[in-house]
C-alpha cells in the first residue's frame, strides 16, 4: 500500500508552529540589542537573568510559593475528585445524573462570571484577598477534569481487591488503603498533574480573588508582557513553562516509581 | 451507614458546587440591578437592555461572540484534522502526542507573548518580509494583533486549542479507529471513506464537547483580549471588568449583566448540545 505523506506533513507543520515560538522566546531571553529590522540580535547579554534573579525581585520565593499554591490546589482538587468519583462509580443515589452534570459545570461557566460572582460571595465570607479564597477558586476550576479522569479510573479499577481484603478480615479503611489505593495511584497522579497545570496557569481568578495580596508567577509575568520588555517577558515565560514541566516530570517519575514497571492503564 | 456513604463522599463536592451556585446567583441578582448596599433596590432588566442599545456595549458583545464562535469552530475542525493525522502516523506517534501536550501547559498569557514576538509590526515575520523586500517598513505590515476584528485573539486561541482538541479527541477517535474503522477497511472501504463514514461520525460526541469548552472559554476569557485586543471595541469580559472596578459602584450591575449574558449564552449552547447528544444516542439505540 502506498504511504500517504499527508499525515506526517500535517504533524510536522503543527510541531513547527508549536516549537518555533518557544525557540524565539529563548533567543529573546538572552538578546542584548535586537532592533528592527534585524533578523538576529546584534548582541547578547545576561541582563534579563540578572534582573530576574536580582534580590529585590524575590523570584525564587515567588516560584516556590506559586508551585506550593498550585500543588495544594491540585491535591485538594484530586482528593475531592476521587471522593466524588467513588460515589459516582460505586453507589447509586438520587440525583446521580445531576452530580455527573454538575461536575462538568465549572467548564461551562466562563472565567469572568466565576471570578466576579465568587468575589461577591467571598467578600461576605471574608475569603476575598486571601490565599484560601484563591485556592478554593482554583479547586473549582480544576474539579471537572479531576472528576472525569478519576471516574474513569475508579470504574476501571473496580472494587474487587478491596472486597477480597474485606472478606479476609481487613477493616474497610485498611482494605481501601492496601487494596484500592495502590491501583488508583497512577490515576490520582495524572489527575493531579492536570489540576496543577490548570491552577498554575490561572490569571484572572488569582487577580480578582487574591486582590493583589496573593502573588503568583502567572500574575507577575503579565505586566512584563504588556510593557514590551521582551527580554524579561520571555524569561518569565520560559521560567513558567520550565517550572511547570519540571513539576510534571516529578509527578510522572512518581507514577513510574509507584507502579514499579508494572503495567497500568 | 451504607446509605450515608455516598452523601459523605459527595460532601466536599456539594460544598464547592454550593459556592459556585451562590456566586452565580449573586451575579444574576446584581445584574437585575438589586444591590441594597449601593442603594439599588429596584429589579430591572435595564442593564441587559443596555447591552443591545448602547453602541459600545453592542460592539463588545458582537466582537466577543464572533471571536468565541470562530475560535471554537476553527479549533475543532483543525484539531480534529490534527488528531486524525496523529493517529495515522506510523512512526513517532508517542513523541508527537507528547509535543501536542505542550501547549496545554502554556498559559494564554504566554501565547500572547508568542504572537507579539512573531506577528506584531516589529515581530519576526514582519522583519523577514522586510528582509525579503516584500514590505517597505513596519507600517506596511498589517496590524493583525490589536485590530478591532479580533484577529490576534483568534490566533492565540488557535495556538492553544488546536492541540487541545487533538489531545481531547484522541482517546475516543483512537479506539473507534482501531475497532470499527479497521473493520470498515477490512470490508473494503478506503481509509478516507472509513474515516469520513465511520470514525469521524462516531467521534462527534468528543468533538462537540471540545467545541463547547472552547466557546465558553473564549467567550469569558479576560487575559487574551487584555493582551491582544483592540482599545475599541473591547471584548465583553474586559469591558465587564472595567465596569466591575469602576469607582462609581452603581456601575456594577452593568458588569454583572455582561456576565449574566455570557453565562446564559454558554448554558444555552450546552443545553442544545446535550439535547442533540441525547437524540443521537437514542437514535443509535434504535439502530442497535
Amino acid at each position: 500500500m502506498r504511504r500517504n505523506p499527508l499525515p506526517a506533513l500535517a504533524v510536522a507543520v503543527a510541531g513547527l508552529c508549536i516549537l518555533l515560538p518557544v525557540a524565539l522566546l529563548a533567543v529573546w531571553s538572552v538578546a542584548g540589542r535586537w532592533p528592527w529590522p534585524e533578523l538576529w540580535p546584534e548582541s547578547f547579554s545576561l541582563r534579563g537573568f540578572q534582573e530576574l534573579f536580582a534580590s529585590y525581585n524575590h523570584t525564587g520565593a515567588l516560584l516556590l510559593s506559586s508551585v506550593g499554591l498550585s500543588l495544594t490546589a491540585a491535591a485538594l482538587a484530586t482528593l475531592v475528585g476521587a471522593m466524588t468519583a467513588r460515589a459516582l462509580a460505586f453507589h447509586s443515589f438520587p440525583g446521580k445524573e445531576l452530580v455527573r452534570f454538575g461536575a462538568l459545570f465549572p467548564i461551562l461557566v466562563p472565567g469572568t462570571v466565576l471570578a466576579m460572582g465568587l468575589h461577591t460571595v467571598f467578600l461576605r465570607l471574608g475569603l476575598a484577598d486571601t490565599l484560601a479564597g484563591v485556592v478554593v477558586v482554583h479547586v473549582i476550576t480544576a474539579l471537572p477534569y479531576t472528576v472525569s479522569i478519576l471516574t474513569d479510573v475508579t470504574q476501571a479499577c473496580g472494587k474487587n481487591l478491596e472486597e477480597q481484603a474485606a472478606v479476609l478480615g481487613a477493616s474497610p479503611a485498611r482494605a481501601f488503603l492496601h487494596g484500592t489505593l495502590p491501583a488508583l495511584a497512577p490515576g490520582l497522579l495524572s489527575a493531579g498533574s492536570m489540576a496543577f497545570a490548570i491552577s498554575y496557569s490561572q490569571y484572572f481568578t488569582t487577580l480578582l480573588l487574591g486582590g493583589g495580596q496573593v502573588r503568583t508567577l502567572s500574575l507577575v509575568m503579565v505586566p512584563y508582557i504588556q510593557s514590551g520588555d521582551r527580554t524579561l517577558a520571555s524569561l518569565y515565560a520560559l521560567l513558567f513553562v520550565g517550572s511547570a514541566l519540571a513539576v510534571f516530570a516529578v509527578l510522572e517519575g512518581l507514577i513510574h516509581l509507584w507502579t514499579g514497571g508494572r503495567k497500568w492503564n | 451507614m451504607k446509605r450515608l456513604a455516598p452523601l459523605l463522599l459527595l460532601l466536599p463536592f456539594l460544598a464547592l458546587m454550593g459556592l459556585l451556585l451562590w456566586a452565580m446567583g449573586c451575579a444574576l441578582v446584581q445584574s437585575l440591578g438589586y444591590i441594597p448596599a449601593f442603594g439599588l433596590t429596584e429589579l430591572t432588566l435595564d442593564y441587559y437592555q443596555a447591552l443591545f442599545t448602547d453602541g459600545t456595549l453592542t460592539a463588545s458583545l458582537m466582537l466577543s461572540l464572533k471571536v468565541a464562535f470562530l475560535s471554537a469552530l476553527s479549533s475543532t475542525v483543525l484539531g480534529t484534522a490534527l488528531c486524525a493525522a496523529l493517529l495515522a502516523l506510523r512512526r513517532g506517534r508517542r513523541g508527537a502526542l507528547l509535543l501536542v501536550r505542550l501547549p496545554i501547559l502554556v498559559p494564554h498569557t504566554v501565547t500572547a507573548l508568542f504572537l507579539i514576538v512573531l506577528l506584531s509590526q516589529s515581530g519576526l515575520v514582519a522583519r523577514a518580509l522586510y528582509a525579503g523586500g516584500l514590505i517597505d517598513g513596519q507600517e506596511d505590515f498589517p496590524s493583525l494583533l490589536f485590530s478591532s476584528g479580533g484577529m490576534g485573539m483568534l490566533l492565540a486561541y488557535l495556538w492553544k486549542e488546536i492541540p487541545f482538541v487533538a489531545y481531547f479527541v484522541a482517546a475516543l477517535m483512537g479506539s473507534v479507529r482501531d475497532t470499527l474503522g479497521e473493520a470498515a477497511c477490512n470490508l473494503g472501504a478506503s481509509p478516507v471513506r472509513a474515516f469520513f463514514h465511520i470514525t469521524l461520525p462516531l467521534s462527534l460526541p468528543a468533538i462537540g464537547s471540545a467545541f463547547l469548552i472552547i466557546f465558553a472559554y473564549a467567550f469569558g476569557s479576560y487575559e487574551v483580549p487584555l493582551l491582544l485586543g483592540s482599545t475599541l471595541p473591547k471584548a465583553l469580559p474586559v469591558q465587564a471588568y472595567l465596569e466591575y472596578t469602576h469607582p462609581d459602584l452603581r456601575h456594577r450591575p452593568y458588569a454583572m449583566a455582561m456576565n449574566g449574558f455570557i453565562l446564559l449564552v454558554s448554558l444555552l449552547l450546552a443545553l442544545v448540545y446535550a439535547w442533540l447528544l441525547r437524540r443521537k444516542l437514542n437514535a443509535g439505540r434504535v439502530v442497535q
